[in-house]
């Protein structure tokens, strides 16, 4: 479903992706794990757009060059020049790292924000069914999007991105900063939406204990290379990543 | 009795100026200063369109709002958007726009006397024994009725709730397939429409003048400062305290110092409280 290809990212003249080659499948939820500045976000930033975004606002005010090489597929077509919103009309919706909820909108309204590229009818599903996965969500309707705690923000942000009705969701270090406890819920109802929707999902974390078992396929990124790939179960059972990510 | 109903209608009347100002601001950070002139553009618009082509009040009024909207769009489309980013060139490139349309005005002779707009309604009645003529109370009457529309349309419009989205944070709104430049020309036209609109329930309370392209202006401005720049509610709450003030400067020092008064209001609001009274982002990255 997406296919990177020789991907290279550079910040003025610091390599942040370097020479990455890696895919998703369709239906699958496929893993990038890696340390702080392993180029996770990049990656993530590269594959919807927003960095062309980001590129264009350095060239305008002269601040840093931001260059991009290589190429990136979604279902065959390439969109490396896309802007971000055609992208996400084709089906590339990106949760962010830090989730970027609205802070000045209720959270039903950041669902309806969300809900930009959905018909009415599409939207009413969604919604419905965000509600059944994150049913704590149902009470904070009314509230501020800044007033909510951070794994209320996690639900919110997965559930916004959904209501743009991705094809492959991106979601970046989605249980960043949140309890044991949010964690394991998060990467159940994580698992969960794929299984029931069949959305095709990318999902980049640092911590990889929890999100380990529920991936098909994953990446291992050091320096803004991928090192290491491999089905899950390779991935647990290689004793590099034991040892990096499990401290055994 | 007459300071409070004429400061009401006096408060109207800059909140009804500010909002198309305040509205691109707040949604695409776009500073737009042409907006005095579009309002001149407007009225000398609909005059050309009664008295020229000889079309009816309403009909000339609609193609005048049309238009406006058309150009607000075309400054983002053709202007705005080679210099999106820079603010110092933002405000260079609107602002040298206003005054080539106002200069241009002038030189071509539309000034003086000679131009004004019918009222929508004549005569005027008593409240409180305070004589009112209808057309100021059209100016209350149509402020609520765009600071309510405004509202609804940013509260339970796709498009209004998408433009919000983007005021708050644009790469989030990105990444749920928002454009940033369709947003911004929508909000571009919407508030060069709602310039117009303004000029058409002000002006035909006095002459259209050149000149009051820059007032109406630094009115704006100073709204938007003293409220906080791109806050609402903040600007709504600027209107009324500048409303009052002038007013009663008018009443009881002189009529001279109506002006003065917006432009104290800046620089007292510069001096005191740098992000208005509403603005929250920024006293945030003051903080920071």
């Amino acid at each position: 479903m997406l296919d990177v290809k020789n991907l290279m990212v550079f910040y003025e003249n610091a390599l942040a992706i370097n020479n990455i080659n890696m895919s998703a499948q369709k239906g699958k939820i496929t893993g990038v794990f890696g340390a702080n500045s392993a180029g996770k976000s990049t990656l993530m930033y590269t594959i919807s757009g927003i960095i062309l975004d980001v590129k264009k606002k350095e060239e305008m005010k002269g601040g840093e060059r931001i260059t991009v090489l290589g190429s990136i597929l979604f279902e065959g077509v390439e969109i490396t020049h896309l802007k971000p919103s055609e992208r996400a009309k084709r089906g590339i919706i990106l949760c962010p790292e830090r989730r970027r909820i609205f802070p000045e909108s209720t959270a039903l309204e950041n669902l309806r924000i969300g809900g930009y590229l959905a018909t009415k009818e599409q939207a009413r599903k969604t919604m419905d069914y965000v509600f059944t996965i994150f049913p704590p969500l149902q009470k904070l309707k009314g509230r501020e999007g800044g007033f909510l705690s951070g794994g209320e923000q996690q639900m919110l942000a997965i559930g916004r991105a959904l209501m743009a009705q991705p094809k492959l969701l991106l979601l970046d270090e989605p249980l960043l900063g949140l309890s044991p406890l949010m964690e394991v819920m998060l990467a159940r109802a994580i698992r969960d939406i794929n299984q029931q929707t069949g959305i095709t999902i990318l999902i980049t974390e640092q911590y990889a204990r929890p999100v380990l078992p529920i991936i098909h396929y994953g990446y291992i990124l050091e320096n803004g290379g991928a090192v290491l790939q491999g089905t899950s179960q390779e991935l647990m059972e290689n004793p590099d990543v034991k040892s990096a990510y499990f401290g055994l | 009795m007459d300071i409070l109903i004429y400061g009401i209608v006096n408060s109207f009347s800059l909140a009804l100026m500010a909002i198309g100002f305040t509205l691109v601001y707040g949604i695409s950070r776009l500073p737009n200063f042409a907006h005095g002139a579009l309002y001149v553009i407007t009225g000398f618009g609909v005059w050309w369109f009664i008295h020229q082509l000889h079309l009816n009040y309403v009909l000339s009024i609609l193609f005048a709002l049309i238009l406006m909207g058309l150009i607000g769009a075309g400054i983002y489309r053709f202007v705005l958007i080679r210099v999106r980013g820079m603010a110092t060139s933002e405000i260079i490139a609107t602002y040298a726009l206003g005054l080539a349309i106002l200069e241009f005005l002038r030189w071509r002779g539309f000034k003086g006397m000679t131009y004004t707009l019918p009222v929508f309604i004549e005569g005027s009645i008593h409240i409180a024994g305070v004589p009112i003529d209808l057309q100021r109370i059209m100016v209350i009457a149509i402020g609520i009725v765009v600071v309510s529309f405004m509202w609804l349309f940013t509260h339970y419009n796709k498009t209004g709730l998408a433009l919000r989205g983007m005021a708050q944070d644009e790469h989030a709104a990105m990444m749920l397939g928002i454009d940033s430049d369709r947003m911004a020309i929508i909000a571009m036209a919407i508030g060069s429409i709602l310039a117009g609109l303004s000029a058409i329930v002000l002006l035909p309370l006095g002459n259209i003048v050149v000149e009051a392209g820059y007032n109406v202006l630094i009115l704006s401005i100073a709204v938007c400062i003293v409220g906080g720049l791109g806050s609402w509610v903040g600007a709504i709450l600027a209107a009324f305290m500048i409303g009052f003030v002038q007013i009663l400067t008018v009443r009881y020092i002189q009529s001279h110092f109506h002006m003065v008064v917006a432009l104290l209001a800046i620089i007292l609001t510069l001096i005191l409280r740098p992000s208005g009274l509403f603005g929250r982002q920024k006293e945030l990255e003051e903080r920071v």
